[in-house]
């Protein structure tokens, strides 16, 4: 399997209010809202932290074990690609 | 050139033009809204050569830097300097439609550096206090003010609230209406609560966490730029004021009586 290296869109406004993201999309300006482990995955989406480190912090911070971790932030990340506010890349890669 | 001061939220604009029929609309649709002294924002106003143009919503983009905007419409096309507190406006219908439509967008992004937001909502002031219903078309914001004739109308559609440096907030009168065809008075009253409304059977009101109330509040706040910076101002200035004001959900049936579940809550 490829690395991953999820970016955020940064047309995309965010901010996190009490340990939880909210994110206006910038094709429809529709809100989205996060639960803290999307929160923790959307912020370290920079396009530098490969997925598989992400999830380590995942298991770092929150009670789960590393294949369920790895399974939900894979989903949450194609979730996010398919909502426009996550692209995906295969190298290490600098936001616009 | 003549100009005309309109204040809104406590910023005042001053439209300057050569056209006295700009200054006409102006002075009839804003009656309520007139102001003297020194201008906040500076709006110079002419026709526009083509006149009406075919464009279905409002647009506006970012035009070489990120806080100078060109907002247009069918209606007109405007620039907006935002640290220069600049402006143009070019009018393709000289109506209160087109001016109208302008200064909603004009006032949605002025406010927001003064920690204000247009919000989808009525707005009623009684003995010195103020309360918001937002909600979208057929929520009941016009049937509110209809049930209320002892309160002071301070918008029927769309209230202009704002953060004060007291720790509080204001609701400001607006004269942008709706259904009720009416502006409201040109007072600024401190904000007791931020109902969000639905039509019910009885009368509730059911408090909510500010995560919630932000939630509920962002949809119904009036906003038409999608620049990221400003987007989150919008974020910032929204969770501040729930964090400062009282948020509920008030399921009302179209009784006076709602008064008593709104002043109870």
């Amino acid at each position: 399997m490829p690395e991953a290296y999820p970016v955020q869109n940064p047309r995309a406004a965010w901010r996190v209010y009490e340990g939880e993201a909210v994110i206006v999309s910038p094709e429809d300006s529709t809100l989205h809202t996060l639960n803290p482990v999307g929160t923790l995955i959307w912020q370290a989406a920079d396009g530098r932290t490969a997925l598989d480190a992400i999830v380590g912090r995942v298991c770092e911070t929150f009670d789960v074990d590393r294949a369920t971790a790895a399974r939900d932030a894979a989903a949450f990340v194609e979730l996010m690609e398919r909502r426009g506010l996550l692209t995906v890349h295969e190298m290490p890669h600098e936001p616009a | 050139m003549d100009e005309l001061t309109v204040e809104i939220g406590g910023l005042r604009t001053a439209f300057v033009t050569r056209d006295p029929e700009v200054l006409d609309v102006i002075a009839g649709r804003y009656a309520g809204f007139l102001a003297t002294g020194a201008a906040d924002w500076r709006i110079e106003v002419d026709r526009r050569g083509e006149g009406l143009v075919d464009l279905e919503d409002v647009v506006v983009r970012a035009a070489g830097r990120l806080d100078r905007l060109v907002a247009e419409r069918h209606d007109f096309v405007a620039t907006l300097d935002l640290p220069a507190r600049t402006g143009s406006l070019s009018l393709g219908a000289v109506d209160h439609v087109a001016v109208d439509s302008f200064l909603r967008v004009a006032y949605s992004l002025a406010l927001l550096e003064a920690g204000a937001l247009l919000v989808h909502a009525a707005s009623l002031g009684r003995q010195a206090r103020s309360w918001v219903f937002a909600g979208p078309s057929g929520s009941g914001k016009t049937t509110l003010t209809r049930l209320s004739p002892d309160a002071t109308l301070l918008s029927d559609e769309i209230s202009i609230v704002r953060l004060g440096d007291d720790g509080g907030a204001c609701c400001y009168g607006s004269p942008f209406w709706g259904e009720l065809g009416e502006a409201g008075r040109n007072l600024a009253v401190p904000l007791t609560a931020v109902h969000f409304l639905r039509h019910a059977d009885r009368h509730a009101t059911t408090a909510l966490a500010p995560r919630r109330a932000l939630a509920a509040l962002l949809p119904n706040v009036l906003f038409f730029a999608a620049e990221p910076a400003l987007v989150a101002r919008v974020l910032d200035v929204a969770a501040d004021l729930v964090g400062r004001v009282p948020c509920y959900a008030l399921g009302f049936r179209p009784e006076a009586s709602v008064w008593e579940a709104i002043e109870g809550a």
